[in-house]
């Protein structure tokens, strides 16, 4: 769909409408614009500039491109329903009517189908963001060498010591590890290598949907739907975390012990993980007001809080760490671990989706590539995912090996063990736990510009015995957590200058799964534990805005969306809540008991010699924080007692 | 195969493969491989030896591993039964140097029309012969015969030599026994037999050791009548099946004969009638025989062709009813710069020689793919033995045998719709061959 050029009404359409119209004889002057998704644009989020919805709306169909087809889908369905219902409310096509029928029709989707106001406003924001967007002044800091090839370049048929499968917190480690013994080790990585020079340059929302699986449309099903990012290149999600790292609690450590039969004594890897990645308290200087008027508010709660501890040594504060860091500042395994592996000797094949693992009489013989839609973008391999499928077997790249490492993350591990006939164990894919997050946003009288400053500045740790952490997260325009409430003029009134915005993780129970082989279908469905948690949650963020001087907390909830004190609040049904999960594992647990754990104390796959897994979908329980450094450490574990030194 | 690396440059990788187990679809067999290579701008036809790792159901894969002095390539077919032809007829490979840098990458593709015949020309089943080709077969079965025989050419003096020890189990069950003989053919007279035996086997290391006459791996000692011999053997080159290694290894036919050492060479002495032969790397052979006894009738010849290669020849009529019948059966195999030809199952190839079996001339032609061979034999009268002796089944048979034959080699490639003569030998007294029959009548006596 090509967009119209913005201006003067003519033809017959908005015109015509506006002639017959009664409701336009007077007053506003209706939008003069005939694209359908500018209208919606310019309805949902009541923007009364047509030009403005437009540039909005030419955003959008770029973004749309980068989407799964279901997400497009999904996309003009709800746009069909917009447009169904201003026919219904206001008799004529959306692009036809007046701001104020415009209003209503949004308001009536809004309050018959909140689902489908939400993800269109959702969408919209994240377009409209790129508008605000400033790119990071001074020159691009050069990134380490890592030996990259891309797929299409690797030889066809090659051999190593160890194949890594995937390049992210877990992978890393353990590519540096193996490579360091002397290992000839390749890591394979679907995605791209992403460099610090591109996150320069170019708004967050487009490298957002260049960055995450999915475009970073990820949903878990279930009663209510969870999405779930995970990001896609060399890094993994350490490519776009926020540089949160939190040690492993003890208590954790002492119930992996105790419960699951882990051997591991994590204090010292954790160390060591920690030197790695340079892990330091934040200091205050970069923080953002967001962060201040957490500590400001827990301070005056006395409640513990304080910076937290990051990988971003020299961080500037730019809230970009969702999209990539253009200062090159967060110390992601891109920069940190893989430099290391790559001088060591490791090689990273990217663009290359680990079709199966090759497994001969029950024991790894290397791995099956094959080239991914990243491949195609690399160039080198014309034509479209479709045909890149298409490839017959004596295409696709073979890399013979006696060792092959998972670590594909918690959401694709069970479907490549599952592609490789490794996915007989019953618990393999289940116990998938999110750690579901919830945001909320306290509405101050002066700026705050939560985008300013550290994403994830502050942690709240007060609650985090009842399984509950709080961090102060901002977040650039759009691709923040926090979604204001209301959709068309409602929406428009929220000033997000003024907004502080906090998060919350709650720990919860094995509850969702993982199904399929070649894409993964998700489901989860929250238990009464995590429900009374997130009440709990949200009540306490409020409790620590109204504390530092929020004259409105916007909740979240759609039974209660705006709140003027945090009483009553942990009472509040959760229906409608939007919930996002960030840190997906436990669905190759880890542990003693063969009957539970697909994966055993040493990180083996039961059921076969030569598989290892070493990623966060080994996690036996929910780690209850940012789970990077628990990740690291674990991998780092299985590495060493993989290559013989532990 | 044909190919082509990834940036455009063309690689031909041609293969003989030797594969020393059972060849099954179900099994996992390492072949033997050896061939030569070429890649544009890297390598120029040279030579490659390696293995193939055939396993086409058990791993789903048929790996090729090569190496040259230089260069190493490494690839395998990665068998889809979704395409299993595409998958077969693939061989995506890197090469890399010896370092293990990567040098090239490609793609192999094997045309089924062009390539699939001088393939399964080239897989040949191996040469495991066992422990020790020489050691003896017998256990205590009888009506088998076993020989172990060796002949040579003294270069210096123009004599031929031929030592045959013999292990009878006669069929009737009586005690086996050895016996065998020795025979020098001087170029300047009539040919000297003396025989040994007989004798009960001795057992011990050696693989035959009877009386005063004893043939070890590398020794040959004995006397007989009026000769007396001490010799060493040394070199010889791989086993030459003239006969199927199968049917060697699982004693199926009849009788089957192997050349042990077709190339080898001897130094020591050979004594008969007050002359002495002093032999210093003397060009010979060592070749078997186990079986049930003598063909009907027979004609053998070893050709020694210089630098290596040989010629060895078997043609033979079975005793077996019906078999008796049928022309004689050429098997033949030519080394020439250590590859057989023709390639595959000898016995298979039988069928496409004719054998003319006569004294003093013999001949056998064929053509196998694009060459064809034309073998002309002559057995001096006055330089030919007629030995007569007695099959484990007591039926008796007389060979006539000459180290001092000749024989003419030729052969021709067929090339731009005509044939073209591609190698000719000529053994001028140098040749080893006879021709043997338990009926006198039946060989013919061919025009001198």
């Amino acid at each position: 769909m090509t967009p119209a050029p913005p201006g003067p009404a003519s033809g017959r359409g908005p015109d015509r409408h506006r002639d017959s119209c009664p409701c336009h004889g007077v007053g506003p002057v209706p939008f003069p614009t005939r694209s359908a998704i500018g209208a919606a644009v310019g309805a949902v989020l009541g923007v009364e500039d047509p030009a403005e919805a437009e540039r909005v709306a030419a955003r959008l169909r770029a973004l749309l491109t980068r989407l799964p087809w279901a997400a497009r889908a999904g996309f003009h369905a709800g746009i069909g329903v917009l447009e169904a219902t201003s026919w219904l409310v206001g008799g004529g096509p959306l692009a036809g009517l007046g701001p104020q029928r415009c209003d209503a029709v949004v308001r009536a989707v809004a309050a018959r189908a909140e689902p489908v106001a939400f993800a269109l406003k959702t969408m919209m924001i994240m377009a409209r963001s790129a508008d605000r967007w400033v790119p990071e002044p001074g020159e691009t800091s050069r990134d380490p060498w890592l030996d990259c090839v891309p797929v299409t370049e690797w030889p066809r048929r090659s051999t190593a010591d160890a194949v890594v499968v995937g390049s992210g917190a877990g992978g890393a480690v353990v590519a540096l590890e193996l490579a360091r013994r002397g290992l000839r080790t390749v890591v394979v990585e679907e995605g791209r290598r992403f460099t610090t020079a591109d996150f320069r340059g170019r708004p967050p929302v487009e490298r957002f949907t260049e960055l995450y699986r999915d475009g970073g449309a990820t949903v878990a099903l279930g009663r209510r739907p969870v999405l779930l990012p995970t990001a896609c290149g060399v890094g993994g999600t350490t490519l776009v975390n926020s540089g949160t790292c939190y040690r492993t609690p003890e208590a954790v450590q002492d119930d992996w012990r105790r419960r699951w039969g882990l051997p591991w004594d994590l204090d010292p890897l954790l160390d060591e993980v920690e030197r790695i990645l340079r892990v330091a308290p934040q200091p205050l200087g970069v923080l953002g007001r967001n962060g201040e008027l957490a500590l400001l508010g827990a301070a005056r709660l006395g409640w513990r809080a304080a910076p937290l501890r990051r990988n971003a040594p020299g961080c500037r504060g730019r809230g970009e760490c969702v999209a990539g860091c253009p200062s090159g500042a967060k110390y992601g395994v891109h920069l940190s671990v893989l430099p290391g592996a790559c001088a060591a000797g490791a090689r990273i094949v990217t663009g290359a989706r680990a079709e199966r693992i090759l497994v001969e009489r029950g024991r790894a013989a290397g791995v099956v590539l094959s080239p991914s839609g990243a491949a195609s973008a690399l160039g080198g391999l014309p034509g479209t995912a479709r045909t890149v499928w298409g490839l017959s077997g004596t295409d696709r790249t073979e890399i013979l090996a006696p060792v092959v490492v998972v670590c594909a993350g918690a959401l694709q591990t069970p479907l490549l063990l599952r592609r490789s006939g490794l996915g007989d164990h019953p618990h393999l894919g289940r116990n998938l736990r999110i750690h579901p997050a919830v945001s909320v946003a306290g509405v101050f009288d002066e700026p705050v510009t939560a985008w300013r400053g550290v994403l994830q500045s502050v942690g709240i740790e007060e609650l985090h015995g009842e399984g509950v952490l709080i961090e102060a997260t901002g977040g650039p325009p759009g691709l923040s957590s926090f979604v204001p409430p209301g959709v068309g003029r409602e929406l428009r009134s929220v000033d997000g200058d003024r907004l502080a915005v906090l998060g919350a993780m709650v720990a919860d129970g094995p509850r969702g799964r993982v199904y399929g082989r070649r894409r993964a279908l998700l489901r989860y469905d929250l238990g009464p534990a995590e429900a009374i948690r997130l009440r709990r949650a949200i009540a306490a963020m409020a409790e620590v805005l109204f504390a530092a001087g929020a004259r409105e907390v916007l909740t979240g909830l759609p039974g209660r969306p705006r709140a003027h004190s945090a009483d009553l609040l942990a009472a509040v049904p959760l229906d409608g809540l939007h919930l996002a999960g960030f840190h997906p594992t436990g669905t190759a647990r880890m542990g003693a008991p063969e009957a539970a754990c697909p994966v055993d104390p040493g990180g083996r796959l039961r059921g076969v010699r030569g598989v290892w897994v070493a990623d966060a979908s080994v996690l036996p329980t929910c780690p209850t924080v940012n789970p990077q450094l628990t990740v690291m450490a674990m991998a780092l574990a299985i590495a060493r007692r993989l290559s013989g030194r532990a | 195969m044909t190919g082509t690396t990834r940036d455009g440059r063309p690689i031909l990788l041609r293969l003989d493969a030797v594969v020393d187990g059972p060849l099954v679809p179900w099994g996992e067999v390492t072949a033997r491989a050896s061939g030569r290579l070429t890649v544009g701008g890297l390598a120029d036809d040279v030579p490659v030896t390696g293995t193939i790792e055939i396993a086409p159901l058990t791993r789903r894969r048929i790996r090729y591993r090569l190496s040259s002095g230089d260069h190493r390539l490494d690839g395998w077919k990665s068998i889809d039964p979704r395409r299993p032809v595409r998958s077969m007829t693939t061989l995506p490979v890197t090469i890399s140097s010896a370092s293990g840098q990567i040098a090239a990458e490609g793609v192999l593709r094997f045309d089924l029309r062009r390539d699939l015949l001088p393939f399964l020309g080239g897989l040949r089943p191996g040469g495991d012969a066992g422990p020790d080709p020489l050691a003896s077969r017998w256990r205590g079965r009888p009506g088998r015969l076993e020989v172990w025989y060796s002949t040579l050419s003294d270069p210096v003096s123009g004599a031929g030599v031929w030592i045959h020890h013999e292990l009878v189990a006669p069929a009737d069950g009586s005690p086996a026994y050895t016996h065998g003989w020795a025979a020098v053919f001087p170029a300047d007279g009539p040919p000297v037999l003396g025989r040994f035996g007989p004798d009960p086997l001795r057992p011990g290391a050696h693989p035959f050791s009877a009386g005063e006459v004893t043939m070890g791996p590398a020794t040959l000692t004995g006397r007989a009548g009026d000769l007396g011999w001490r010799l060493t053997r040394s070199g010889g080159g791989d086993v030459l099946y003239t006969f199927p290694a199968w049917a060697w290894r699982r004693e199926i036919l009849p009788a089957a004969q192997i050349v042990t050492a077709p190339a080898a060479r001897f130094t020591g002495t050979v004594s008969y009638g007050g002359r002495r032969l002093d032999l210093d790397g003397a060009p010979g052979a060592t070749a078997r025989i186990y079986g049930h006894g003598n063909a009907r009738t027979w004609g053998w010849l070893h050709a020694d062709l210089g630098g290596g290669d040989v010629l060895e020849i078997v043609a033979a009529v079975s005793t077996r009813p019906g078999l008796n019948r049928l022309r004689p059966l050429p098997l033949l195999r030519l080394r020439v710069d250590g590859r057989d030809w023709p390639a595959g199952d000898p016995l298979l190839n039988a069928a496409r020689f004719t054998a003319r079996l006569g004294l003093p001339h013999w001949s056998v032609r064929g053509r196998v793919g694009d060459r064809r061979i034309s073998v002309t034999v002559t057995l001096p009268p006055g330089q030919t033995l007629a030995v007569d002796y007695a099959d484990p089944d007591g039926a008796p048979a007389v060979c006539h045998n000459s180290e001092r034959a000749s024989a003419t080699v030729v052969v021709e490639t067929r090339a731009g719709g005509r044939w073209r003569r591609e190698r000719e030998w000529r053994l001028d007294g140098t040749a080893h061959a006879e021709i043997g029959s338990r009926d006198a009548g039946a060989v013919r006596r061919s025009p001198p």
